[in-house]
């Protein structure tokens, strides 16, 4: 453990123990969880509607993409699969399905699943696919019944089946009803075995009927509410990229429980984790000779015999005061245990009795668990509106597993919010937040120095104003992790360098200070004497001198640009060459992937060869 | 008292004089509280394993021992203990050594040889803090005339001064004795005149070290009890954290940062020793490398190079790569990357920890500027959002600065907010549109009656609100218990663990009061919402399932004393058996009229081994000898597919080891090829006994329907042994018949 330890070197103190008995799910204990995407390939999903910026093809290319990358961040034991129906051309394991083509069949996606993605996108990909794949007669059934022979062609057991349909059609077989049927029952077989079925629909001229044949093919919503169905097809991008990763990921547990109300009032809640930092994956020990991963055995020997220790040959020690205490394994495991796992109420306190540093880390979320009580529903529903009314929150002692000491969690109450489209933005229950202990409270000298004047806060009022925008919590990616997984699909493709990232969480240093004009020097000249300098002996931050410091400009002459573009291999260019191209010849860009960059230049060059 | 982190020298100075043995009825004699609060101290120190030092200096004692004893003066002072960094010897010494003695003692000097001691031991040394602490009921006569020159020697040298006493110092003269939880000394009969006159000096000399504060320094010993019976965590020294706010390009503030809240975690952790020896170094930890091949072949370190899974492809990135090719940060940063609103930003905290940001102490123009920045915030609710870089090199984090504006001081408290791939955006069903679960506007109201009667924040009279469950004001029960288990381990090594102590247990519940208000209310939500526990139905799919509901087993029996032994095994196939839901693995020897088991119960072996500590465990108790058979590792199947497999079962009886091993690929290519063997060998008393079993596949065997397992007996020194084999009944007949004219021959021959 030491060793990989050494990668996390942040300045946290080492943290073992109880934030990684939360980390999550066990593949073992729980088998795999798969997906697949099927996917209209009509030439009605080719064709752009007039408010859309993209095709829908190319809307859910993009989506799959997305998919694909974030499931190798954060879950690549998963399964997915790509495939298409209403194609021209079949493809599929026994070739036994006509217009059925099956792109990717279910596996764990790698970087060269990416890559064909990416292949099927933009302009480019629409080609790509006719020439493939085609469109032509349209057989759900047919689609549906290859799709369940690839999950039972699967030898994994498999925890979370899910098949999302992408179609802009809501009636595929134009009133065939004897394929109507036959999709109808496949749908049927295929939840009977457990699979959950998505629309995933996308915007058509005239609106999207699900009522016409959708609305029987679909699994219906966990609620029976009709929640799933009165959704708006998908317009945007970013709706679908949304709508796609709510349903994407299995939601579990960490626990289930009986949160106590007192004498013989149990109301069984499910614990979720809905934030989790994550992190780098450990890195692998290979065998250098054939970059086979190899397998690590760790074993506890006596020093004087030699011997194998067994668990059992062993004891823990701790030195105080250089003496020696000793103890069983299990006495320091039980040493932990105060009551069993569940939550118990102690009472309720105003909402402003939570205070902001009352943190220790991110919190979990309480949702009822209606199957293990009945009942549980109503007065959990009863309690979160009440709470959430009052503006009160509840006070419990939180014992998460057997042999964990407690903790008290503040159960701030939040009720379900939709936005325009019904999707829920905000879910129902409790956050449960980890309230510090009197040790966790340090004590510091806090220094006594003059305040803010009413027009010196005034000004900074200003500034504020200035840069004020609007947070999302989903807006920054983490560039460590980003650019982790960048260069590993750089060396997995053979890339000649990784694709750029672009790093959200660095100030925008020249918009900024375009906005605050001179509002910046006005605040100082306010605060600061004309002799003092604000960044002082200990800021030995290295200022760059207006881009100065900037990586020395590569210049790409026209002729080699047009060079590239017919030979189409601009994609061996680096992202800021592109980017300098574009600024160059004044192209203008949507994005700021590779992709779109390379797209919108040889879109240029194209135009005007 | 305000933290301080250098060292310190400290006194106990303890009257054991013999009217500290007097109590009134039903109370505990004042030497014995006093005992108690020092025993509490010295084990708070022992634990916190500061430099602190400590001396025991005892007064009232039948015995004399100290610097300044001669002519007659300064008697029945014992110096117990020169200044020394407390240890578990003194723990003891104070459990065991220390008793009531049966003089009286002169508190004023015990003072004086304590500081006498103080002033000796210190010579040349540093420390943050000197004091002297008293425990005595002042019932000893005194001679004060030396009192200002006492106190002036302890204002020179710094020394402070603290009083434990067995009661309140409010105590009124004619002995009302209702005071405080201790009570009048002396079976309520009020202070005697020696006590009236200490109180009076006690006073005078605290007055005249503090005029202020100095009475807070003088406490009862049960105040200080409850205070001691907390273990203190050690303050760590704040680490400030110097950095420089950056608004855009040209907008500076200097700041400082300290972590203000932190989960805390004991400083030690367990180290693994010998069960025997207790020592560390017998234990060696050893990791080796084996590829993925039939042998499994180990590797050396050396060998190996770094990879990294990227979905299904594994990459081999060596560390100087990734070290080249990863996200570089270049140094500390706190850079606003803009402002939001508050109410946008809370709910989705991360990290662990707050910052508290400061301007530098001695920055006032820092002060004002960052004071800008904080009250602007607070005025219009937002928030900075700032990119926040420990160190260089460290890993970016997006977070939050939040105004706060105390009575006492202001700063910025930063906290971590997630990045886009921290994020589970799970979508739950609705519960306030589900008509299911629509409350009715009865049982809302009897939720309100609930939430009225468990308030835990009341007013009083005077409009002052106050908190009855401050969690933060509860030390961590997890070290509280650690710490009175690790004491009681040290004093008393053979001895089961106490259990938690109450006070503990009363600080985690509910409060009485709030038990008892909401009493009724419970009960009305108990007849409003009716609550169900769904019973499970029987589902019996999968064997994982099965093995859950822990009623499996093989039973194999023998009997050995009654000379009637038989062996077992009911069952069709394994998947038959498990099918039924009832499947045997007991085993049960009775040997000399003892009765061993050796059960197996659990989950499925997948479980177990997904959990990746697994054992499984044999106990045998034979003659008092403790015996176990383990078996670790990943699933069996993993086992079978690297091809080398142990299953090593230890038998230690008499002194004599023996084994039993399993070697073998899987057992359906062992059984394939027709070569199986499983052989437990028993060494007894020199004898040798061997039990074998050879056959096809397990099915194969369960298919012929007769099947037997060999057992091995001693039967009065002879050495017999059965052989099965998983042929049909007329080829085992023959076997049997061969194999018992061999023993006949063996037994003939010998």
């Amino acid at each position: 453990m030491a060793e990989w330890n050494a990668y996390y070197q942040n300045e946290e103190e080492d943290l073992d123990g109880e934030e990684g008995e939360e980390s999550g799910v066990d593949y073992k204990t729980t088998g795999r969880d798969s997906l697949v995407f099927l996917v209209d390939a009509s030439k009605e999903m080719f064709i752009k509607e007039e408010s859309g910026e993209l095709t829908p093809f190319d809307m859910t290319m993009q989506c799959v993409r997305s998919v694909y990358t974030s499931k190798i961040i954060s879950s690549d034991k998963d399964l997915v699969a790509l495939v298409f129906y209403g194609t021209e051309q079949s493809k599929n394991p026994r070739n036994s399905f006509k217009h059925v083509y099956v792109y990717h069949d279910l596996d764990t996606p790698g970087a060269g699943r990416v890559q064909d993605v990416d292949g099927l996108r933009g302009e480019d990909g629409a080609k790509v696919a006719a020439k493939t794949m085609g469109s032509g007669k349209t057989n759900l059934g047919e689609a549906l019944w290859c799709c369940s022979n690839l999950y039972s062609d699967i030898k994994l057991r498999l925890s979370h089946k899910r098949l999302m349909i992408f179609t802009c059609r809501d009636s595929p077989h134009e009133g065939d009803s004897e394929r109507d049927r036959q999709a109808r029952t496949k749908a049927g077989d295929l939840k009977e075995t457990g699979v959950v079925i998505d629309l995933m629909h996308l915007m058509k001229p005239g609106g999207f009927d699900v009522s016409i044949f959708f609305c029987d093919v679909v699994s219906p919503p966990e609620d029976d509410a009709e929640l799933g169905l009165q959704m708006e097809p998908c317009v945007k991008l970013e709706d679908l990229k949304k709508r796609v990763r709510a349903k994407e990921m299995k939601k579990r547990s960490i626990a289930r429980l009986n949160l106590c109300l007192g004498e013989g009032m149990n109301v069984a809640v499910g614990v979720y984790i809905t934030a989790l930092q994550a992190r780098k994956p450990n890195p692998i020990k290979l065998f250098k000779d054939n970059n086979e991963p190899v397998r690590t055995k760790t074993r506890l020997y006596h020093t004087q015999t030699g011997s194998l220790l067994l668990p059992s040959d062993t004891k823990r020690a701790q030195v105080y005061a250089s003496k020696q205490i000793v103890m069983e394994k299990d006495e320091v495991d039980v040493i932990k245990k105060f009551s069993d796992p569940g939550l118990e109420l102690i009472g309720f306190k105003p909402m402003e009795r939570l205070k902001l540093h009352h943190h220790l880390r991110s919190p979990v979320f309480i949702y009822p668990e209606e199957e293990m009580v009945t009942g549980s529903a109503c007065m959990f529903t009863a309690l979160l509106k009440r709470c959430s009314e009052r503006n009160v929150f509840a006070l419990c002692k939180y014992t998460r597993i057997r042999n964990s000491p407690p903790r008290f969690l503040a159960l701030v109450p939040q009720r379900e919010e939709l936005d325009e489209g019904q999707a829920q933005i905000a879910a129902p229950g409790f956050h449960g937040i980890f309230l510090p202990y009197a040790d966790d409270i340090r004590t510091l000298d806090t220094p006594q120095l003059p305040t803010a004047s009413d027009s010196q806060v005034d000004k900074m009022k200003e500034i504020v104003q200035k840069l004020r925008f609007k947070y999302r919590c989903d807006a920054f990616e983490n560039p460590v992790l980003q650019k982790h997984f960048r260069n590993l699909e750089a060396l997995a493709l053979d890339l000649m360098a990784p694709e750029e990232i672009e790093d959200h969480t660095m100030p925008k240093i020249e918009m900024m200070d375009e906005r605050l004009g001179s509002l910046a020097q006005e605040f100082k000249d306010l605060v600061y004497p004309a002799d003092y300098n604000p960044e002082g002996k200990t800021a030995n931050k290295r200022k760059p001198a207006g881009g100065a410091e900037k990586k020395p400009k590569v210049d790409i002459s026209e002729d080699e640009l047009r060079g590239h573009v017919q030979k189409n291999t601009l994609h061996k260019l680096t992202v800021p060459i592109l980017k300098d191209a574009c600024k160059q010849f004044g192209v203008k860009v949507t994005g700021t992937k590779k992709q779109e960059l390379i797209d919108a230049l040889t879109r240029y060059f194209q135009k005007t060869v | 008292y305000a933290p301080s982190w250098g060292e310190s020298a400290l006194v106990l100075c303890v009257d054991v004089g013999f009217s500290m043995s007097n109590s009134g009825p039903g109370q505990e004699p004042p030497f014995e509280q006093a005992k108690k609060v020092i025993q509490k101290f010295v084990k708070r120190q022992v634990f916190a394993e500061n430099k602190d030092e400590l001396g025991l200096v005892l007064f009232g004692s039948d015995a004399t021992k100290n610097n300044l004893a001669k002519d007659g003066q300064y008697q029945n002072i014992y110096v117990h203990r020169n200044l020394m960094i407390p240890d578990f010897g003194l723990l003891e010494e104070i459990q065991n050594d220390i008793h009531p003695g049966g003089q009286q003692g002169d508190w004023l000097d015990a003072l004086v040889v304590c500081m006498d001691l103080l002033q000796n031991e210190t010579l040349g040394k540093k420390y943050d803090r000197l004091n002297i602490a008293v425990l005595t009921d002042l019932d000893s006569p005194v001679s004060p005339d030396q009192l200002d020159i006492i106190t002036g020697n302890l204002k020179r040298a710094g020394i402070t001064l603290q009083f434990f006493l067995p009661f309140p110092m409010d105590t009124d003269e004619a002995g009302g004795g209702d005071v405080g939880g201790s009570g009048p000394p002396h079976g309520g009969k009020g202070l005697s005149r020696e006590q009236q006159q200490g109180l009076d000096l006690v006073k005078q000399v605290m007055m005249s070290l503090d005029e202020e504060d100095g009475l807070d320094e003088v406490q009862t010993f049960s105040d200080a009890i409850e205070k001691l019976s907390v273990f203190k965590h050690v303050e760590k020294r704040p680490m400030a954290w110097p950095c420089t706010l950056t608004i855009g390009s040209c907008l500076t503030i200097k700041i400082v940062g300290y972590k203000a809240v932190c989960e805390e975690r004991p400083r030690k952790s367990w180290s693994v020793v010998d069960a025997q020896t207790h020592q560390k170094e017998d234990v060696k930890r050893d990791v080796v490398y084996c590829v993925d091949d039939d042998e499994e072949t180990e590797v050396p370190k050396d060998d190996t190079i770094q990879g990294f899974r990227y979905g299904s492809d594994i990459v081999p990135f060596s560390k100087v790569d990734q070290e080249q090719m990863k996200y570089k940060t270049d140094g500390k940063s706190f850079a606003v990357l803009g402002f939001a609103k508050q109410s946008l930003v809370v709910h989705h905290f991360m990290g662990n920890q707050i910052l508290k940001v400061f301007a530098p102490k001695d920055d006032e123009h820092a002060g004002v500027a960052l004071s800008a920045l904080i009250r602007a915030l607070d005025e219009l609710k937002m928030v900075a959002v700032v990119r926040y870089v420990y160190a260089r090199n460290g890993n970016p984090q997006v977070g939050a600065a939040f105004p706060c504006i105390k009575e006492k001081y202001e700063c910025l408290m930063y906290v971590q907010l997630p990045f886009m791939e921290d994020l589970r955006q799970y979508t739950f069903p609705s519960l306030e549109n589900n008509k299911k679960y629509t409350p009715s506007e009865n049982q809302l109201s009897v939720v309100d009656s609930l939430i009225d009667s468990m308030m835990l924040v009341e007013e009083n009279e005077d409009g002052e609100k106050k908190d009855l469950f401050k969690v933060n004001h509860i030390p961590n029960p997890q070290y509280q218990r650690l710490f009175q288990c690790l004491h009681h381990r040290a004093l008393n090594p053979s001895a089961p663990l106490p259990p938690v102590e109450p006070w503990l247990i009363t600080a985690l519940q509910r409060p009485q009061a709030v038990a008892a208000r909401s009493r009724a209310p419970l009960e009305n939500m108990k007849k409003l919402f009716p609550l169900k526990e769904v019973v499970k139905k029987k589902e019996l799919k999968t064997s994982k399932e099965l093995f859950g509901k822990g009623d499996v087993y093989r039973t194999a029996v023998w009997k050995q004393v009654g000379l009637q032994n038989s062996c077992l095994e009911k069952g069709r196939s394994t998947e038959q058996l498990f099918r039924k839901g009832k499947v045997y693995r007991t085993v049960v020897w009775k040997q000399g009229g003892l009765q061993n088991n050796c059960l197996e119960t659990g989950r499925s072996t997948e479980q177990l081994f997904g959990n990746r500590e697994v054992y499984r465990t044999a106990v045998w108790k034979q003659g008092g000898l403790q015996n176990s058979c383990l078996e670790t590792g990943r699933s069996t199947e993993q086992l079978f597919r690297k091809g080398k497999v142990y299953r090593t079962a230890v038998w230690k009886q008499g002194g004599l080891q023996n084994s039993c091993l399993e070697t073998g690929r899987s057992t359906e290519q062992l059984f394939r090829k027709g070569k199986v063997y499983r052989t437990p060998v028993w060494k007894q008393g020199g004898l040798q006994n061997s039990c074998l079993e050879t056959g096809r596949s397990t099915e194969q065997l369960f298919g012929n329907r007769e099947v037997y397992r060999t057992a091995v007996w001693k039967q009065g020194g002879l050495q017999n042994s059965g052989l099965v084999t998983g042929r049909t009944g007329f080829q085992i007949l023959n076997i049997i018949v061969t194999s018992l004219s061999h023993i006949i021959n063996a037994i003939l021959r010998d």
